[in-house]
């Protein structure tokens, strides 16, 4: 249903209308009929083709039609010369041309083109090559013309770089062509000799020597020089910077004598209950169950298991674990030493390139000076967005922590520029915050989170903070602690004075959490509070400033609730 | 003064006409203007766009339009069209998948207890049209194949509660393999990234209940990025392209599914998809100033529903039926394993 534009007329131009649209009915519905009931009998002759030709001229979307003329050709190739058969065939593919030129972007008619295509003798790839150039000149975004389009090229084997010399004239043509933008995308991972294996995702960014990649950022920066507004470049251009994802891994393994706990972090959500993790004690392998941090979760990066007691719980002993995971394969070894109570094993986040790739030394002068670029364009047009998340991409490539300032107050920018999604901006940025404030911890080598007054919209990377001992998360607009807080398995502190909670299901089995400041939210109930009851060791709570505290018999409630606490703020 | 009056032009036309609407949907029921022709091998889905639209204004009246969709089914293998009329087989129309889904979805909508829908045939013939790189054609005697028709045969398997229809685990490989360089779904492996088929793509791992396995945590931020960035002020289904009703609900209910939909600007939707109503006939167009059609006018239903327009009645962002409509189909699929339960004792 393709949009048209309303046109007003007479009466009597409508009379006119309607006695026409009578009499085209009539002879619409007599040739359907006569084409249903010669298929019927199995005819295949030249009036069968005449009638469907007559009928598809005028519907091309008859999909029927398309199939008994396809028995019918079938029909004829076992009964004609080669020679004869070549000519039928042209001449469908000519009658299929003005079928295309009515309407363009019907399914059946670009499908039915393939089969005769594929079927021809002599099939003329130039010509099919040449009806694409032509049909994508009048509408360069019709994705049925360039489906067929890698089509042909693929069965006639046309050379890579010939169809990126064709996608190089539409793009210096006309810019903001994001089709002929995709199509290099699919183009430019075979064009590198050592191509990367078939399962390689197209989201994987390319890998061409250094030499065409600087080509595809000159191109690149001529287009949204050009047309900042266009995203095709924009979008093309991100994908280029991208990095690869990274392989799954076992990011951390974390041993505790007192609870007689495990807790394993993976690279991404996996079901440990379902992939073939096994652990192994002493060179002995045990029999542990799995559990998640929160029953909401079937997938997740963190599982737990306990030992059953007195397995590790003595001290002047030394004890090995090994964490088997043997689906990939993989593993992870944790000691935990004599006179210890705790001890973990672990990869970094910048080990793991978690938040940016380590860049060669071309690499990082390559970028820097995309990175100018971008800013000389960012001084012509203060006002683009596309420019702005450029700018904010590159400095995390290059130095995260460095161009901190300047990514919040691009951030800021962002938010007024295109308010439209300043509610996504906020969370993007906060996300930024919180993978900062990661790679600060690690230099520091501490296991304190602080991210303070840094308008926090939400919470990510939880999964990074399995060792964490404190964190303070004050004085930002956090609404709720989701279930994935629970991942904070080490946590004895938690500050989240001024935010706006109402939620704590996170806060969910902690086992070593005493101490909970949550002053100045928006807990309103006491079955909000119902998660903290789960953690056993909690004995410090401040809840003054929040709606709760005006509940009626709220302390005895709460000391009902919450037994083991001593320390109440109200 | 000047300012009070443009503010009522504007109020004026913000104004949502469910009336209207409820007319122009069972005006389609009946007759359809001659532009439509081509659509008369597809009726079905038309059919299904005007009864879900009633439902989602609340103004259907099943006990009028019990008998429409029964006429269609085939005992053999799903849900062909007829141009006989009710009861009589078409030798030459075998199943297509999109008329069988949107005729089951038309069923449902109706309070039909599916009885009379021979399932197995069903998923025989869904099993048929499978291929070897996990695609579906449409048609056993074959067709374009891509994800269009993969959702259509998750919706089927869904509703009937039986996957036995298809392979899945073939079928989420081509769907994470049409993932373009830009993080949006294409109709297959290396073609355009495009809002209607993204929504093939995460409505179907979502009906599958395998979202969270088949895309990592990166991959499902990123395919959010592309479409949080479709909206210009109603959204488009490409980079580009000026903005088409129906992509509020195609790209609204995929922000819907991943979670973010709140992100989205309610006005600026809401004001472009009341700008494609039509004062006078009732529907939405995909365009301002454009003839409004059943496909729009019932996406533009659903997108305002996504918002939360308050006469509407809420829609299943996966299945694209109203919650009324799923409940339904819960509670039928209960009473199935509840009666094979009771015949294995």
């Amino acid at each position: 249903m393709h949009g048209r534009v309303k046109v007003k007329s007479t009466a009597q131009q409508e009379e006119e209308k309607r006695k026409e649209r009578e009499k085209k009915l009539k002879i619409y519905v007599a040739a359907r009929d006569a084409c249903f009931s010669k298929r019927k009998e199995g005819i295949f002759d030249d009036e069968a083709l005449q009638i469907s030709q007559q009928l598809l001229s005028s519907n091309p979307d008859f999909a029927t039609l398309w199939n008994y003329r396809r028995e019918i050709l079938m029909h004829l190739e076992t009964v004609k010369e080669e020679d004869e058969v070549q000519k039928i065939y042209v001449a469908e593919l000519s009658f299929l041309e003005s079928c295309l030129k009515v309407n363009p972007k019907s399914y059946g008619s670009w499908h039915h083109r393939w089969w005769v295509s594929t079927r021809l003798p002599k099939p003329d790839w130039a010509r099919e090559l040449n009806l694409c150039d032509r049909c994508l000149s009048l509408d360069d975004r019709n994705f049925h013309c360039w489906d067929y389009r890698r089509m042909v090229v693929k069965m006639s084997g046309v050379p890579v770089d010939q169809e990126l010399a064709f996608t190089d004239r539409l793009i210096g043509s006309n810019f903001s062509n994001y089709s002929s933008w995709h199509y290099r995308s699919t183009l430019l991972p075979l064009l590198h000799p050592e191509s990367p294996e078939p399962t390689s995702p197209a989201t994987s960014p390319p890998n061409p020597p250094l030499q065409q990649l600087l080509k595809e950022y000159e191109l690149v920066q001529n287009a949204f020089f050009t047309d900042p507004n266009d995203q095709s470049a924009w979008f093309y251009y991100r994908w280029l910077l991208g990095r690869a994802e990274r392989e799954e891994m076992i990011s951390c393994v974390y041993v505790c004598r007192d609870e007689e706990r495990v807790a394993v972090a993976f690279s991404g959500p996996v079901n440990a209950q379902a992939c073939g993790l096994l652990l192994v004690l002493d060179g002995l392998p045990q029999r542990v169950e799995w559990r998640s941090v929160h029953p909401r979760f079937k997938h997740s990066p963190v599982w737990i298991c306990d030992f059953p007691p007195g397995t590790i719980s003595d001290i002047p002993n030394e004890h090995n674990l090994t964490v088997h995971w043997t689906e990939k394969p993989t593993h992870r070894d944790c000691a935990l030493y004599t006179g210890r109570s705790e001890s973990w094993c672990r990869d970094s986040a910048t080990d793991q390139e978690l938040f940016r790739s380590e860049l060669s030394v071309e690499k990082t002068s390559v970028l820097q000076s995309e990175l100018q670029s971008c800013n000389q364009l960012q001084e012509l047009e203060p006002l683009n967005k596309w420019c702005l998340l450029t700018i904010i991409l590159l400095m995390r490539a290059l130095d995260p922590l460095g161009y901190e300032k300047e990514t919040l107050a691009h951030f800021q920018t962002l938010k007024e520029v295109d308010s439209m999604r300043s509610a996504y901006y906020s969370d993007l940025c906060s996300k930024f915050m919180i993978e900062n404030t990661i790679l600060k911890m690690e230099y520091a080598e501490v296991r304190v989170f602080s991210i303070s007054d840094k308008n926090l919209t939400t919470l990510c990377h939880l999964d990074q903070l399995l060792l964490v001992t404190h964190i303070n998360l004050s004085s930002n607009q956090l609404q709720r602690l989701p279930p994935q807080f629970a991942m904070l398995q080490c946590l004895e502190v938690l500050e989240a004075d001024n935010n706006s909670i109402e939620n704590l299901e996170g806060v969910y089995h902690l086992p070593k959490l005493e101490e909970v400041i949550l002053k100045n939210n928006k807990i309103s109930s006491l079955s909000d509070l119902q998660p903290l009851a789960s953690c056993p060791k909690l004995k410090r709570l401040d809840l003054r400033g929040n709606p709760v505290t005006q509940t009626a018999d709220v302390e005895s409630k709460l000391a009902e609730l919450l037994p083991s606490v001593t320390d109440l703020l109200l | 003064m000047a300012e009070e009056e443009s503010q009522f032009e504007e109020f004026e036309q913000i104004v949502f006409l469910r009336d209207r609407h409820v007319r122009f949907f069972q005006r389609t029921l009946q007759v359809l203007p001659e532009r439509y022709a081509s659509l008369e091998t597809t009726r079905l889905t038309i059919i299904f766009f005007a009864l879900s639209g009633l439902d989602v204004l609340d103004a259907l009246d099943r006990t009028k339009l019990t008998l429409v969709v029964v006429g269609f089914e085939d005992r053999h293998i799903g849900i062909p069209y007829s141009t006989k009329g009710p009861g009589v087989l078409h030798p030459y129309d075998s199943g297509h998948v999109a008329m069988t889904y949107t005729g089951l979805c038309s069923l449902v909508i109706l309070g039909d207890d599916l009885s009379r829908v021979d399932k197995q045939a069903c998923l025989a013939g869904l099993r048929a049209l499978q291929l070897e790189d996990g695609s579906f054609y449409a048609v056993p005697e074959g067709s374009e194949n891509d994800i269009r028709f993969i959702y259509c045969a998750a919706s089927i398997c869904y509703m009937l509660d039986d996957w036995s229809g298809m392979d899945m685990q073939k079928a989420i490989e081509y769907i994470t393999g049409s993932l373009s360089y830009d993080n949006g779904f294409g109709q297959g492996a290396g073609r355009e990234s495009h809002g209607g088929w993204t929504y093939c793509a995460i409505a179907s791992l979502c009906l599958m209940g395998r979202l969270e396995e088949a895309l990592s945590p990166r991959e499902l931020d990123r395919i959010r990025r592309w479409c949080i960035m479709r909206q210009q002020s109603g959204f488009h289904g490409r980079p580009n392209k000026p903005v088409d009703t129906c992509y509020s609900f195609w790209v609204g209910a995929t922000l819907e599914l991943l979670d973010v939909f709140q992100y989205t600007n309610f006005d600026k939707n809401r004001s472009f998809i009341l700008s494609t109503q039509d004062r006078l006939v009732g529907g939405f167009a995909k365009w301002p100033d454009s003839h409004p059609d059943p496909l729009h006018a019932y996406l533009g239903l659903c997108g305002l529903s996504l918002i939360g327009e308050p006469s509407l009645r809420k829609v299943h962002p996966a299945l694209n039926i109203t919650q009324r409509a799923f409940e339904h189909v819960q509670q039928l699929q209960q009473t199935w394993r509840e009666s094979s339960c009771g015949r294995q004792h």
